[in-house]
């Protein structure tokens, strides 16, 4: 009786959420550039794993159709999830492109600095 | 079938030409704007007469497939992005920068913007906006010089965050309904029990797009995007003029899905007014004459967003017609700021002089668009303004409607000044097709403010009476608030520290990530405030 009551938290949704939100500090309180666009991928993670967990049931099987009476898995978060790996990553080497050209201009992986290189860029 | 020509033939004619780089390939791009237009044009007589065309791929149930549905709305955008990159092809394709990269990604580019018109997918909406904003990066940054690398970049990481945001937003959508179709989740909704499973799914998705319709914490990626410094003006009108109503158009859509559940109107009434607030006290501090476009571009996204959100469906047509006018005049203001920049070489308004004696044609254009967009009488902006305006049914609302304009009129008098006297600038001579473009952009200004009351009934079914006697009203109001706004720019806000100094909003990456996040939470607390 007393299993029946206990509230499993380790579940692929609640990680999914704490890696969203990883992923979202990372941006909001890393400075460097790289640090960034790996956080971009955490978050993208996090998506990812809530999207194939949502009506995930144990035993399930992939869904090839064919045989009756056997329990699918549903196969629209899978094709989703496919074209957004894509996605992430093709953004993840767009991103990093750009950090190599900015890289040669400005010769810092940070934020800050390259702002401030602007700046004084400006006044001048 | 028509639906699939405005998605499939810009990618595929798009992907030819830059695989068969000759030099025919700019008049195939020219005549393939030509044919979209018309078959724009064509779709959207044939939706009037004939209703909406839904077509689905993949499936036969509009539940399972994936629908393309094009209204009287999308018809109407559709028009306005083709005739928008035509008037763009015309302006600026003999230019030398124009290379067959550029028309390559300048074609996708426009697909993709069609493609979200179009689909009423909430997942295909995400890979559609993420693509284009790849694309939209890389055209900031096209010119490739230091200041336009870190625009473009600070452009992607923001937006790519957005839209991851608004992705588990779909995602936690999709676990409650089962199905990724709009108008079904729309249908849904209003049997839900628990509306506060709604919460987390409806911050997140207002934050991504909030973010792409650069709503008040939110929009200091926009000035950098849209008036980086390098960046060819054609890019900066495609921007300004089109892609943040794309943020727009998503938001009406979202926000109408969730409409049955979750009504937040009075919130984003204030932040429309905080945000047209907030976007005039900057644009008044810019001394950059593209800065000040942009600013304006986020405080007249603000007087759209009060429109959508005012609650009467006159205001409500006001807000979408001004998303049409402010297209029009946004887009002639910055191709006039692209040729008289490269004619001055500077951006500096304070520097600038005797442009009307230098540029006559360029100089109409643009008092066009300033009246226009400061709503003149006879002048497109006064139609949408007045629209908006009769729907307020507060006095708070109207007066700071009114307040807006004089904002507006009191920067674009800043702006004004460049007309004014001679400069002895040795200028260059400006292209026929140039002028052309400018100008028929210019007319459409007083075109659809002539035929505004036409252009509501044809678009929204709705009739207006535009009698004499407001038409004096209007124009007396105008004058009388010119008189004002001219005043007050001479004797006192002229000589503020702030405006004279200048201000920057200049939020790097993380502050930009810190204020999405400031939003979300806001949301978050509202929605469920007034769910309770």
């Amino acid at each position: 009786m007393k299993e029946g009551k206990k509230i499993n938290l380790l579940t692929a949704q609640n990680t999914a959420i704490v890696l969203f939100f990883i992923g979202f500090y990372g941006l909001c309180a890393r400075r460097n550039i790289i640090k960034t666009i790996i956080s971009l991928g955490i978050m993208g993670g996090g998506v990812i794993l809530y999207f194939i967990s949502i009506n995930h049931q144990p035993n399930s099987m992939p869904p090839i159709m064919g045989e009756v009476g056997i329990v699918y898995a549903d196969p629209l978060p899978q094709a989703l999830v496919i074209t957004a790996i894509v996605v992430g990553i093709s953004v993840t080497a767009v991103a990093l492109v750009m950090f190599i050209s900015m890289y040669h201009t400005y010769g810092t992986t940070n934020w800050q600095k390259v702002k401030k290189m602007l700046n004084e860029r400006k006044n001048k | 079938m028509i639906l699939y020509f405005f998605i499939f033939v810009p990618i595929l004619l798009g992907t030819l030409l830059y695989l068969i780089p000759r030099k025919e390939v700019k008049i195939i791009a020219f005549i393939l704007q030509i044919f979209l237009l018309g078959l724009s044009i064509y779709n959207f007589i044939d939706i009037s007469n004939n209703g909406d065309v839904i077509q689905v791929l993949g499936s036969n149930l509009a539940i399972t497939g994936i629908t393309l549905v094009c209204d009287q709305f999308s018809a109407a955008l559709i028009i306005l992005s083709a005739f928008i990159f035509l008037i763009c092809y015309i302006f600026g394709l003999l230019d030398k920068f124009v290379n067959n990269l550029f028309i390559f990604l300048f074609i996708i580019l426009q697909s993709l913007i069609m493609s979200i018109f179009l689909t009423r997918d909430l997942f295909n909406i995400y890979v559609l906006v993420e693509v284009s904003t790849i694309i939209v990066s890389v055209l900031i940054m096209f010119k490739k010089d230091s200041v336009s690398l870190y625009d473009g970049m600070v452009y992607l990481i923001s937006n790519i965050t957005a839209m991851t945001l608004f992705l588990f937003g779909v995602a936690i959508l999709y676990k409650n309904f089962g199905v990724l179709d709009i108008d079904t989740i729309k249908l849904k909704m209003q049997y839900i029990e628990h509306s506060r499973s709604l919460i987390l799914p409806f911050s997140l998705m207002i934050t991504g797009i909030g973010l792409k319709c650069a709503f008040l914490p939110l929009f200091s990626w926009l000035p950098k995007a849209h008036a980086t410094p390098s960046a060819p003006s054609i890019v900066s009108v495609i921007l300004s003029g089109l892609y943040v109503k794309v943020g727009i158009y998503l938001f009406i859509r979202i926000t109408d899905m969730y409409s049955p559940a979750i009504n937040l109107n009075t919130v984003f009434l204030i932040v429309g007014i905080l945000t047209s607030l907030v976007g005039i006290v900057f644009a008044f501090s810019q001394s950059d004459l593209k800065l000040i476009l942009a600013y304006h571009t986020v405080s007249q996204l603000g007087l759209i967003l009060m429109g959508i959100s005012m609650g009467t469906i006159t205001s409500y047509y006001g807000g979408v017609l001004h998303i049409f006018n402010h297209a029009m005049f946004k887009s002639v203001l910055f191709l006039c700021a692209g040729i008289i920049i490269d004619h001055y070489g500077t951006r500096d308004v304070y520097k600038i002089k005797g442009v009307f004696k230098n540029l006559p044609f360029v100089s109409i254009a643009m008092i066009m668009a300033i009246l226009g967009i400061t709503g003149a009488p006879f002048f497109n902006g006064s139609v949408s303004k007045y629209l908006i305006q009769g729907g307020a049914k507060n006095l708070i609302i109207n007066s700071t409607i009114i307040i807006i304009n004089l904002g507006t009129i009191i920067s674009f008098i800043k702006v004004a000044k460049i007309l004014k006297g001679s400069s002895g600038i040795c200028i260059l001579h400006v292209r026929w097709y140039k002028r052309v473009a400018v100008l028929l952009i210019g007319s459409m200004c007083l075109i659809m403010g002539l035929a505004g009351p036409l252009l509501v009934k044809g678009l929204f079914n709705y009739t207006i009476d535009m009698t004499f006697a407001i038409y004096i009203e209007k124009m007396i109001v105008y004058i009388v608030s010119l008189a004002i706004g001219y005043l007050l720019y001479n004797k006192v806000i002229h000589k503020l520290k702030f405006v004279r100094e200048g201000i920057s909003f200049d939020l790097g990456v993380n502050e930009i990530s810190i204020s999405m996040l400031a939003f979300f939470i806001f949301l978050v607390v509202t929605t469920y405030i007034t769910l309770i």
